[in-house]
């Protein structure tokens, strides 16, 4: 006798006999369910369903909108409109931006590719011992970022020249 | 002689099982983890490189771009180590990059089709052509996100677009009687304008819970089964947690998006007739010519086959195929089948056209 023969003829576990019961009518209970779904009488009472309920608390809805916008208006508060509208006009900034950088990008490329190749390649030493290393931002930070970075690193000589300007 | 078991000792068995399940249940797993870097950022939108693993020289030159839908978080694509389709991808040499489109807010949403096709992944794409130095490209759209594709290449069609994929697309809705969610959000049901009032967006958890009444009681009930005749077998355990991380982790549909969806698609299969206008553009299927392979799951109940066949006739592509799996919505692609199916028949495809 083969081993499955062997294990086929061993007489089943109770927790095993009652597994495979429950799951034989959970597969039965699956495939009407399915089918139940899948009624135009499911679609309308689930429709039906959702329009009550957004129905009911519609007014109430409303009713706390309202009040919270008064109040964030005595409060001199910006409403969630508010801050909405100005979240979608930073997205149109951004989106400028973005072109804006592109095109930088493209200029940058294109200036680098019309220079010469020995105004392009590095000094080998620099001119005077003072000299400084150019600032550079990690390379894995999109353009417009390593610019910021680079910005941020740079010393505020500009503003101190100001100042200087005004003594 | 060994002990009788005690009533106490079954109890305690019991607690301890049930804690686990609820363990499971309010933690989340490590997911998405394969390295990755953020090259650009648009709105909620992200695009994230992956760190190839390949060298340069053994890399394919076509870089790939995947998207996702809209309503769930793309980290499917890269579930967890040894399950991921990103980290199967760079082992093969290509340079992917996912298009994650993040969670819409109430700002958001007016966000239509023409948006996400027109100005999001157009300047996504311009980024990825700077970056990765290369001016064609693939592109891998799953659900929504193939819609979101193919309306994007059929009206970029000289964008650089060399292979498109698409996962499981819901393309063509003129089969009600296959559409589970055609019949409920027919206009006679289901009042799209009022939902959006409500809420704005399409709340997320309203989404997921349409998606699980398809099949209730094998999302309510035989879900969790599984998990507790599971609950010793560690394997089994680290896949359900990890995909229970994802099933419960919804984002909801920008509600401009989700308007074009129920009327111009579910209600009246515009796409497929020619009649859906993007900015005021038709959208003619006939202008996409990227290589096309369509993937379909042949036990797809969100996304029945007879949604996405169609599209390989209407296509101007003169490179096109249609590749059946067995298997589920998501499963062809995150199942413990997908590594031996579905990745190595994309990589075959992909790769002979990425060169």
């Amino acid at each position: 006798m083969s081993e499955d023969q062997a294990e086929k003829s061993k007489p089943k576990e109770p927790t095993e006999m009652f597994r495979e019961m429950r799951d034989a009518y959970i597969d039965s209970v699956a495939k009407a369910m399915v089918d139940v779904v899948n009624t135009e009488g499911y679609a309308e009472a689930t429709g039906a369903m959702l329009n009550n309920s957004l129905a009911i608390t519609a007014p109430f809805r409303e009713a706390m909108e309202k009040s919270m916008q008064q109040v964030l208006q005595q409060l001199s508060l910006p409403s969630r409109q508010d801050i909405v509208a100005l979240s979608e006009r930073f997205t149109n900034q951004e989106m400028r931006l973005d072109d804006i950088d592109a095109k930088l990008e493209r200029i940058e490329k294109q200036t680098h590719a019309a220079l010469p190749p020995a105004a392009t390649a590095a000094p080998a030493k620099p001119e005077s011992p003072k000299a400084k290393p150019e600032m550079q931002a990690p390379a894995n930070l999109p353009t417009t970022r390593r610019r910021t970075a680079a910005v941020k690193q740079a010393p505020p000589r500009r503003r101190a020249a100001k100042k200087g300007t005004r003594k | 002689m060994a002990k009788a078991p005690v009533l106490t000792d079954q109890f305690a068995l019991l607690d301890e099982r049930l804690r686990t399940i609820n363990k499971l249940m309010m933690a989340k797993a490590p997911i998405a983890q394969t390295p990755k870097e953020l090259v650009w950022t648009l709105n909620k939108a992200k695009l994230y490189r992956y760190f190839p693993v390949v060298p340069a020289e053994k890399r394919h030159s076509v870089p790939l771009l995947l998207v996702f839908a809209l309503m769930n978080r793309p980290y499917i694509l890269d579930l967890r180590p040894g399950h991921s389709f990103v980290e199967f991808m760079i082992s093969r040499g290509y340079d992917v990059y996912l298009l994650d489109w993040g969670a819409p807010g109430p700002e958001d949403r007016h966000l239509k089709f023409d948006d996400y096709a027109l100005d999001y992944m157009p300047r996504a794409i311009r980024k990825l052509k700077a970056v990765s130095g290369c001016k064609e490209f693939s592109m891998l759209g799953w659900c929504i996100g193939a819609i979101l594709t193919t309306i994007y290449a059929a009206m970029r069609p000289d964008d650089g677009l060399r292979n498109l994929l698409l996962l499981t697309a819901p393309l063509d809705f003129s089969n009600k009687k296959e559409l589970t969610f055609a019949r409920w959000t027919d206009e006679k049901h289901f009042d799209v304008e009022k939902v959006l009032a409500a809420f704005g967006n399409m709340p997320g958890e309203m989404i997921d819970y349409g998606a699980k009444s398809l099949k209730p009681v094998e999302n309510y009930v035989s879900n969790y089964l599984k998990l507790w005749d599971n609950l010793d077998n560690v394997r089994i355990v680290e896949s359900w947690h990890a995909m229970n991380t994802w099933v419960t982790d919804n984002i909801p549909i920008a509600g401009g998006a989700f308007r074009q969806l129920i009327v111009d698609l579910y209600r009246n299969d515009r796409l497929m007739k020619g009649e859906l206008t993007i900015r005021g553009e038709r959208v003619d299927l006939s202008r996409l010519r990227a290589n096309l392979l369509t993937v379909i799951a042949e036990g797809d109940h969100i996304t029945p086959p007879c949604q996405s066949e169609a599209i390989v006739s209407k296509v101007g592509s003169s490179d096109k195929e249609l590749f059946r799996v067995p298997g589920g919505h998501i499963g062809i692609m995150a199942g413990s089948g997908a590594h031996k199916l579905t990745w190595p028949h994309i990589d075959t495809w992909l790769g002979g056209r990425s060169e």
